[in-house]
């Protein structure tokens, strides 16, 4: 039997890096310190796996379904390369390679969560800082639109909420807590404040909170359903805070308004650091999704919807966004990474990919594995590979390898290379 | 009343979370996803409790889900966990961001007694159908 200690948790933006995972032969039999759905990742890694590569739902042979998938590439006009937050890095840059090889467009999962704030970001900037300094500094946390209740489970107990840090002694007590959301969730629950606003009126609260902040009086009896004299309270405690910061999820960017809700939010924040130090951070979904938007960066310039189709990286969301570029039928081929479009893309955008001949890397078997044509089974990266990914706050940390992967089967990484090995060999042959 | 008016959004669950690292075609994710919650008001209105069949439809799409009494959900808004029962009433227009409405649409819920709740398989299968 074997412990690994500070494993990195391959699920959502927080990666954890305090995870024990006890091994018996190759057989993840306990988990330590995980929450409910990290341990469902651990203990369940090998549940419905994919058995085989396959070509048109017939197993083949690994180097067989390369082959295919190449040339389903090299034949299409307009590939689009898409997912890439579920795996590490090296299999990020890997994937942009493939897209500018053949002149394909490359997106990741960010344009259907926190593209809009990147959008936001690249306008206005960002008052950033690692999640070690919030535990250990932050006296008023603001969940807006976020759930970490529900999606990242243990950031109020590492990060943010409960633990004891230098300036925060007294762990929860030393911090004021405050949820903004229009519906009384569980993170509502354990707040020392709940604002309930209505759907869609996040930009009329922020600009508001903001106005008091240089303070304006407001005329209004209540703004976004909030009364008065709750946002004027709020505005106090912000410029009060010693050290203030929002954490926002997609309340924000996937309601009316998008990125101008995030444009609203960093308006006020850069308006409360005349007064204090004041940050922001968006909570990350997929755990390396941070790292998808950084290795696209460092490689072409831009953090997702990049189009190599002129054979220079060109950046516009809307037009090179993976929904987008399916919605309208653009996309003749697509190679998908570490994602299931078929289980979080609008019906329609789906239906026009199970048109196309579609290349999946996946573990298990989903929608998007059923509407594929070349399917290859790949390693659970910080399970049964290693690799390295980008936390929400961009730091970023190694994950490990606890098990083997199943005989013949290899990292995104490697099948990737294979693939853009094959595609060049192809191209020369042209 | 047979059909109510609603604000719809959709997130994550831990449910739906760790129903889907089990995988995607178990009962674990299907029993958590294939669900819209609503709040205790409207459910009275419309009749049904939990477990019951309702109907969810949008100008994009409808399907047909189990009815979840939410906590925390005011009358007029319900909440569909992610997942491809949720993407048959969203649509894929996103005004030049990216970004699809997920959060915030119209939509109407109304009992759909005696109907069934399409399993995975069947909605790829309505996918590989409309294309």
């Amino acid at each position: 039997m074997a412990v690994y200690r500070d494993v990195v948790c391959p699920f959502c933006g927080c990666l954890c890096d305090d995870i024990e995972v006890t091994v018996e032969g190759n057989e993840i039999v306990g988990t330590r310190n995980a929450c409910a759905i990290s341990r469902s990742k651990f203990m369940n890694h090998s549940a419905n796996k994919i058995e085989s590569p396959t070509v048109d739902g017939k197993a083949v042979a690994l180097m067989e379904a390369v082959d295919a998938a190449a040339e389903v590439l090299v034949l299409a006009n307009r590939p689009l390369v898409y997912g890439l937050s579920s795996t590490e890095c090296e299999a990020i840059g890997r994937a942009v390679e493939l897209a500018e090889l053949t002149g394909g467009v490359v997106d990741n999962t960010s344009s259907v969560c926190h593209g809009p704030t990147i959008l936001a970001l690249q306008q206005v900037g960002e008052s950033k800082t690692t999640l070690g300094e919030v535990k250990n500094r932050a006296d008023l946390i603001i969940f807006w639109g976020s759930n970490p209740t529900e999606a990242h489970l243990r950031h109020i107990i590492r990060y943010s909420v409960m633990p004891k840090g230098l300036y925060t002694p007294e762990g929860r007590k030393s911090r004021y807590v405050v949820a903004v959301d229009i519906r009384e969730t569980r993170m509502a629950r354990v707040a020392d404040q709940f604002l309930k606003i209505e759907p869609g009126k996040d930009f009329e609260l922020l600009l508001a909170l903001r106005a008091v902040v240089r303070g304006a009086k407001l005329q209004a009896e209540e703004v976004a359903g909030v009364p008065r004299e709750e946002i004027d309270g709020l505005a106090r405690r912000m410029k009060g805070a010693k050290m203030g910061i929002i954490f926002f999820g997609l309340g924000l960017t996937q309601s009316d308004g998008k990125h101008m809700n995030v444009d609203a939010a960093v308006g006020l924040v850069a308006e409360l650091n005349h007064h204090t130090k004041f940050l922001l951070t968006p909570m990350r979904g997929h755990y390396n999704v941070a790292g998808a938007n950084t290795v696209t960066t460092w490689q072409t310039g831009y953090p997702y919807a990049v189009d190599f189709a002129r054979g220079y990286p060109r950046y516009n969301p809307g037009e090179y966004t993976a929904v987008d570029l399916l919605a309208k039928g653009e996309a003749d081929a697509a190679i998908i990474v570490a994602s299931d479009p078929g289980a979080t893309f609008p019906a329609d955008a789906v239906r026009n990919m199970a048109r196309i001949p579609v290349v999946t890397l996946d573990q298990k078997v989903t929608p998007t594995t059923m509407l594929s044509k070349i399917v290859i089974p790949v390693a659970t990266v910080g399970v049964e590979a290693e690799g390295t990914a980008y936390r929400m706050d961009g730091v970023p940390l190694r994950m490990k390898k606890v098990v083997e992967p199943h005989e013949g089967v290899l990292p995104d990484a490697k099948v990737l290379k294979m693939i853009v090995d094959r595609v060049r060999t192809l191209k020369e042959v042209d | 009343m047979l059909k109510i008016d609603v604000t719809l959004i959709s997130g994550r669950t831990s449910g739906q979370g760790s129903g889907l690292e089990i995988g995607k075609t178990s009962d674990d994710y299907f029993g958590n996803v294939a669900l819209i919650e609503i709040g205790a008001e409207d459910a009275e209105s419309l009749g049904v409790e939990d477990g019951d069949p309702v109907e969810v439809a949008t100008s994009h799409g409808s399907v047909v889900v189990q009815a979840r009494v939410g906590r925390g959900l005011d009358p007029g808004m319900a909440f569909f966990p992610y997942g491809p029962w949720a993407n048959q009433v969203f649509g894929s227009e996103t005004e030049g961001t990216g970004m699809p409405s997920y959060k915030g649409i119209e939509a109407t819920i109304e009992r759909a007694d005696g109907k069934g709740i399409p399993s995975l398989v069947e909605l790829v299968e309505g996918f590989r159908e409309g294309s």
